[in-house]
C-alpha cells in the first residue's frame, strides 16, 4: 500500500482541504450567509415572474413589522409595561419603531398633507350631486357640519369638507384609540394594539432572540395577559427554535446510537475517529465549494445536505469492516471497483437533482455531491494509511451474524417480478399526492391560530388572491384598474360575497382628476355663496377659497404612494415591468368557494391584461410540478443506472437493483396502504433509500460470500436508520416524511439483501478464505 | 398656568384643611352625582383665520357614561348623539373620519373623567366647590399642534363653560345654562 504515486495523492488531498479551509474561513469572516426562508427553495416560476414579485410584494406588510393584541384586565399599565420592554429594544439591528399609544397614529392627519391634490378627489356621491343640480344639495349638510361640535371646519381650504368625505370612502383601519391607547374592540372584548418595524431582516436570529426574550420576558411577569401575535419574525423564529430543540433531542439521541453500535462492533475508538474523519472532511469540501459556487447557503440545504452525506458512511464501513476482518491480509485494489460505483451512482442521482428548475433542490443536489466525492476520496486515499488494530471480536461477530442470517430461501426472479407487479399495481391504483402548502410550513399549531385570530379581529386578508393588472403606462393602468373595479363593484353588488383593495379606488386618472376639478369650480360658484350666506361668513371667503383650486396638482401613483397613507398600498404597486409595461395588483378578500373562485377567473379572462392569481393554488402547483419533476429525473437516473449495471453484471443485475428499487416500492405500498400522501419531501426521503440501498447492493453482489461485506452492509442501514429514520418523529412536517420514509425504506434494503444473495457459484469475485 | 392662579393655590394651601379639601376627586364626586341631565346650550366657533364666529344655539341631554344628545335648534337643525363608540346625526351626515376621538374627547369632558384625561393632559384645578376651573394642557407635542388648552369652569353641581383653544387662534366656546336635573329612568 505504498506506492509512491497514491502517497503523492494522500498529500495534494491534504493540501486540497487545508486550502477550503482558508477559504471558508474567509468566506465566513463576515457571518454564515444563511437562508431559512423555506420559500427561498422554490424555483422563480418561469411562466409568471410577475406573480411572483406580486406575492413578495404583497407579503411584504407584514415581514418587516409585526403586530401584538394584548388583553388584560388592567390594560392600561399592562400594555406600558409591554411597550416599555418592547422600546428597549429599539436600537440598530433590533426595533426600528414601536407604535402604541394614540398619539403615535395622530401625527398622520391626511388634512396637513393632502392640500394640493385635495380639489381633484371626489366621492361618486359627490360627484353624482354636483352634476345633478351644481351641487346645491351639498349645502346643507355643508352647513349641518359646520356647527357640529365634533367637526373642525376650515372654511377656507374645504368648506364642503370633500376631503373627509372622500377619505371616509377609504379603506380604514379597525384600529382606533380608546383610553391613550391604540385599540382593537372585537368579539366583545378589548385589545391593546402594539405595532412594531423591525430594523433587520425577520429573519435575523440576534433580532428573533432579543424578541422573543422580551415577549418571554413579559409573558412570565403577567401571566394573566392574553398576548396575540402576527407577523412573519414569529414564525421565523418558532422555526429556529424548534430545528434548535430538534436538534438537541432527535440529534442527540441519533447519535448516541450509532456511537454504541460502532463501538460494540468494532471495539476500539480509533475506529469511532476513522468514521468521522472523512464525513468531517466531506462536509468541509462539500460547504466550501457550494458556499463558493451559490454565494449563499440555504439553513435546509445544510440539513438535507449533511443527510445525504451520512450515504458516505458506506465507504468507511465497507473499508473498515474488510480491514479488520481481513488484518493484513486487506487490498484496496479488491473494494476499489465496488466503491467507484456505489459512489457513480449515488453521484448520478444527485446530478439529476442537480438539474430539476428549484435553487433549493440544485443547492443541495451540490452540497451532497460534493461531499460525496470528499468523502470518497478520505476514505480512498487517506483511511488505509490509519494503523487499525484488528479485534477478534469483530470477525467472531460478523462470523455468528453470518451464520445467524442466512435465510433458509432466496428469492427467485420471477417471484420478485411479480411481487414488483403486484406492488406497481397497488402504488398506480393506492397511492395519493399531497402538495398543499402546509408541508412548507413549520409554525406551531398555537402560533398559527394566534396568527389565524389575529388576521380576523383586523378583518385583514394576507393577499393570497389578487388579480394582476398590466397596461402600456400609468394612465392606461389605472384606466384599465377603474374597469375592473366597476366590474367588480357591480359583481358584490349582485352579490359576490368578497371586497377588494385598488389603486384606483384612491388615484383616478389624470382626465378623471381634471373633470373633478371642474366639479369643485361649479359647486364653488352658487351653492359656495349660499353656504357663506347662510353661515354668516365674510363675503370674501368664496374668493379666496376659489384661488386655492388654481393651485392644485395632479395626484400622480408615485405622489400618493409617498404619503403616510398611502405607504399602506405600496404593496399593490409593482411598478414597470422587465418588459417595459407597468403593473399593480387588486386584491381581494371574503368568501372563498369554487363558484367565487369561477366568477373570478371569468372576469378577469374577458379582459386585457387582467390575470387572477389564487397564491396558495399557485404554490401548491409549483410543488406539485417540482415533485413529477424530481420524480422524473430521480427515473430517468434509475434507468440508466439499472443500465449500466445490466452491461456490468448481466443475468446478476436484478440481484443488485432489487434491494434499493424494492424498498422503494415497498414504502410506496406502505404509505398506499396506510394513506400517507406523496410529497416533495418523502420523495427527498427515497433518494436516500435509493443511494443506500444500491450501494447495499453492489456490495452484496460484488463480495456475496464474505460475512464483512454483510455486517457494513447491516451496520450501514443501521447507522442510517438511526441517523435519518428518528427524523420521523420531528413537528416539522419536511423532516417528518424524510425520516418516515428513511425508516421504512431503510429497514427494507436491509431486509431485502439477504434474500436476493446470489448463490456461492455465482460470485463475482473469488471464493476467498476467511 | 397664570400668577394669580398660582398666588391663589400657594394662598389656599394656609387656609385650613376643611377648606383646601377641594380636589379633582370631589368635583369628580359631585359632577357624578347628577347621573342624567339637560339644559340649553351656546356655541361659538371663533376662526381665526377668517376673524369671524359661526354661532349657534340649542339643546342637550347627557346621561353620563351613555351619550349625549346635542340638538341643534339654529341656524340649522340636526341632532347629533355622541357615545363613547360613535357620532350619530338625525340627518344620517357620515361622521368625519377621527370624529370618534373628538366625541370621546367631549364625552370625557362633559363627565370629568379625569383619569381617562390624565394620559394625555395635565390636569389642574383651582376655586372651590361653588366656583372652581379647571386647565388642561396637552402633555405631547403632537397633541398640541391642535389643542393649545381646555378650560372648564363650573359650580356645584354642573358644568358651566367649556372652551378650547388650538395654536392657530381658533376657539371654540360652549356655554351651558339651564341645567336640571333628570329623572333617572329619563
Amino acid at each position: 500500500m505504498s506506492h509512491p504515486g497514491s502517497r503523492r495523492l494522500a498529500w495534494l488531498w491534504l493540501v486540497v482541504l487545508l486550502a477550503c479551509a482558508v477559504w471558508l474561513a474567509v468566506m465566513l469572516r463576515q457571518g454564515v450567509p444563511a437562508d431559512t426562508d423555506l420559500t427561498a427553495l422554490l424555483p422563480a416560476d418561469r411562466q409568471a415572474p410577475l406573480a411572483e414579485q406580486a406575492d413578495r410584494s404583497l407579503g411584504r406588510g407584514f415581514e418587516d413589522r409585526f403586530l401584538l393584541l394584548l388583553h388584560s384586565d388592567d390594560r392600561r399599565e399592562t400594555t406600558r409595561a409591554l411597550a416599555e420592554r418592547l422600546q428597549a429594544l429599539e436600537t440598530p439591528g433590533r426595533l426600528a419603531g414601536l407604535d402604541w399609544r394614540e398619539l403615535d397614529l395622530a401625527d398622520d392627519d391626511p388634512h396637513d398633507w393632502m392640500g394640493a391634490w385635495r380639489y381633484r378627489l371626489l366621492t361618486p356621491a359627490v360627484q353624482q350631486a354636483i352634476d345633478t343640480d351644481n351641487g346645491e344639495s351639498l349645502v346643507a349638510p355643508a352647513l349641518r357640519r359646520l356647527f357640529s361640535p365634533a367637526s373642525r371646519p376650515d372654511p377656507v381650504a374645504d368648506p364642503f369638507a370633500l376631503l373627509d368625505q372622500w377619505l371616509a370612502t377609504q379603506p380604514g383601519s379597525p384600529i382606533r384609540a380608546a383610553d391613550g391607547l391604540l385599540t382593537l374592540d372585537a368579539d366583545g372584548e378589548r385589545f391593546s394594539v402594539l405595532i412594531g418595524q423591525l430594523d433587520g431582516s425577520p429573519y435575523s436570529l440576534p433580532l428573533q432572540q432579543a424578541l422573543h426574550e422580551t415577549l418571554t420576558a413579559f409573558q412570565q411577569a403577567h401571566p394573566d395577559a392574553e398576548l396575540l401575535r402576527s407577523g412573519l419574525v414569529f414564525h421565523a423564529a418558532a422555526g429556529a427554535r424548534q430545528a434548535r430543540h430538534e436538534i438537541s433531542t432527535i440529534g442527540a439521541a441519533s447519535l448516541v446510537g450509532v456511537l454504541l453500535l460502532i463501538g460494540f462492533v468494532f471495539r476500539s475508538p480509533r475506529v469511532l475517529l476513522q468514521l468521522m474523519l472523512p464525513l468531517l472532511a466531506g462536509s468541509l469540501f462539500a460547504l466550501t465549494l457550494t458556499l463558493g459556487v451559490f454565494g449563499r447557503l440555504h439553513l435546509l440545504t445544510l440539513a438535507f445536505g449533511a443527510s445525504l452525506i451520512g450515504i458516505a458512511i458506506d465507504y468507511v464501513l465497507h473499508l473498515q469492516c474488510d480491514r479488520a476482518i481481513q488484518g493484513t491480509a486487506f487490498r484496496l485494489r479488491r473494494l476499489l471497483p465496488s466503491l467507484t460505483l456505489g459512489l457513480i451512482s449515488s453521484v448520478v442521482a444527485y446530478v439529476a437533482q442537480a438539474l430539476t428548475p428549484m435553487p433549493g433542490l440544485r443547492q443541495m443536489a451540490a452540497f451532497a455531491a460534493f461531499g460525496l466525492i470528499g468523502a470518497w476520496l478520505t476514505v480512498v486515499l487517506w483511511l488505509p494509511r490509519f494503523r487499525l488494530r484488528a479485534n477478534p471480536a469483530t470477525a467472531r461477530l460478523a462470523e455468528r451474524w453470518w451464520r445467524l442470517s442466512q435465510p433458509r430461501r432466496r428469492l427467485s426472479p420471477r417471484v420478485a417480478l411479480i411481487a414488483a407487479v403486484l406492488l406497481i399495481a397497488l402504488c398506480a391504483w393506492r397511492l395519493d399526492s399531497d402538495d398543499s402548502l402546509e408541508l412548507l410550513n413549520p409554525s406551531p399549531a398555537s402560533l398559527m391560530q394566534s396568527e389565524a385570530r389575529v388576521q380576523r379581529l383586523l378583518d385583514r386578508d394576507t393577499g393570497s388572491r389578487y388579480f394582476l393588472v398590466r397596461a402600456a403606462d400609468e394612465q392606461a393602468l389605472l384606466a384599465r384598474l377603474g374597469e375592473l373595479d366597476t366590474a367588480l363593484d357591480a359583481a358584490i353588488a349582485d352579490g359576490l360575497a368578497i371586497d377588494y383593495q385598488s389603486l384606483a379606488d384612491t388615484v383616478p386618472t389624470l382626465a378623471e382628476q381634471q373633470r373633478n376639478l371642474a366639479r369643485v369650480r361649479t359647486l364653488y360658484a352658487v351653492p359656495l355663496e349660499t353656504l357663506v350666506a347662510r353661515a354668516g361668513l365674510p363675503s370674501t371667503l368664496p374668493e379666496r377659497a376659489r384661488v386655492a383650486l388654481d393651485e392644485s396638482t395632479p395626484l400622480t401613483i408615485a405622489a400618493w404612494l409617498e404619503t403616510p397613507l398611502g405607504q399602506f398600498q405600496q404593496r399593490l404597486w409593482l411598478g414597470e415591468t422587465p418588459a417595459g409595461d407597468v403593473a399593480a395588483t387588486v386584491v381581494l378578500q371574503g368568501e372563498r368557494s369554487a363558484e367565487v373562485d369561477a366568477r373570478l377567473t371569468t372576469l378577469a379572462e374577458t379582459r386585457d391584461g387582467v390575470t387572477y392569481v389564487d397564491r396558495v393554488e399557485r404554490i401548491g402547483l409549483l410543488l406539485g410540478e417540482l415533485r413529477r419533476h424530481t420524480a422524473g429525473w430521480v427515473a430517468l437516473a434509475m434507468a440508466l443506472m439499472s443500465l449500466g449495471l445490466a452491461w456490468r453484471y448481466r443475468r446478476r443485475a436484478w440481484r443488485v437493483v432489487a434491494p434499493p428499487f424494492g424498498a422503494t416500492l415497498i414504502v410506496l405500498s406502505v404509505f398506499a396502504i396506510a394513506g400517507v400522501p406523496l410529497n416533495l419531501f418523502n420523495q427527498l426521503g427515497l433518494l436516500l433509500v435509493l443511494g443506500i440501498g444500491l450501494d447495499a447492493g453492489i456490495f452484496n453482489v460484488e463480495h456475496a460470500r464474505r460475512p464483512s461485506a454483510w455486517l457494513a452492509i447491516t451496520l450501514s442501514t443501521l447507522t442510517s436508520l438511526l441517523a435519518f429514520g428518528t427524523l420521523a418523529f420531528s413537528a416539522t412536517p419536511a423532516l417528518h416524511y424524510l425520516g418516515l420514509t428513511c425508516l421504512i425504506g431503510l429497514a427494507s434494503v436491509w431486509l431485502l439483501v439477504p434474500w436476493v444473495r446470489p448463490p456461492s457459484t455465482d460470485s463475482h469475485e473469488e471464493r476467498t478464505h476467511v | 398656568m397664570s400668577p394669580r392662579i398660582l398666588l391663589l393655590s400657594l394662598l389656599l394651601c394656609l387656609l385650613p384643611v376643611s377648606a383646601q379639601a377641594f380636589d379633582l376627586g370631589d368635583l369628580q364626586q359631585r359632577l357624578a352625582a347628577t347621573p342624567s341631565l339637560a339644559g340649553s346650550f351656546e356655541q361659538q366657533r371663533y376662526l381665526a383665520d377668517l376673524d369671524s364666529t359661526l354661532d349657534s344655539r340649542g339643546r342637550f341631554r347627557f346621561v353620563r357614561g351613555e351619550r349625549v344628545v346635542w340638538q341643534l335648534e339654529a341656524p340649522v337643525e340636526e341632532r347629533i348623539e355622541l357615545t363613547p363608540e360613535a357620532i350619530t346625526s338625525g340627518s344620517g351626515d357620515q361622521a368625519p373620519p377621527g370624529g370618534e376621538q373628538v366625541a370621546q374627547l367631549f364625552l370625557q369632558l362633559l363627565e370629568g373623567d379625569w383619569q381617562a384625561l390624565e394620559s394625555r393632559f395635565s390636569i389642574t384645578l383651582s376655586g372651590e366647590a361653588a366656583q372652581w376651573t379647571v386647565n388642561l394642557i396637552p402633555r405631547e407635542a403632537a397633541l398640541r399642534e391642535r389643542i393649545e388648552r381646555i378650560i372648564l369652569n363650573g359650580g356645584e353641581r354642573y358644568l358651566q363653560r367649556l372652551e378650547m383653544q388650538t395654536p392657530t387662534g381658533d376657539r371654540l366656546h360652549v356655554r351651558l345654562f339651564d341645567q336640571h336635573t333628570l329623572a333617572p329612568d329619563a
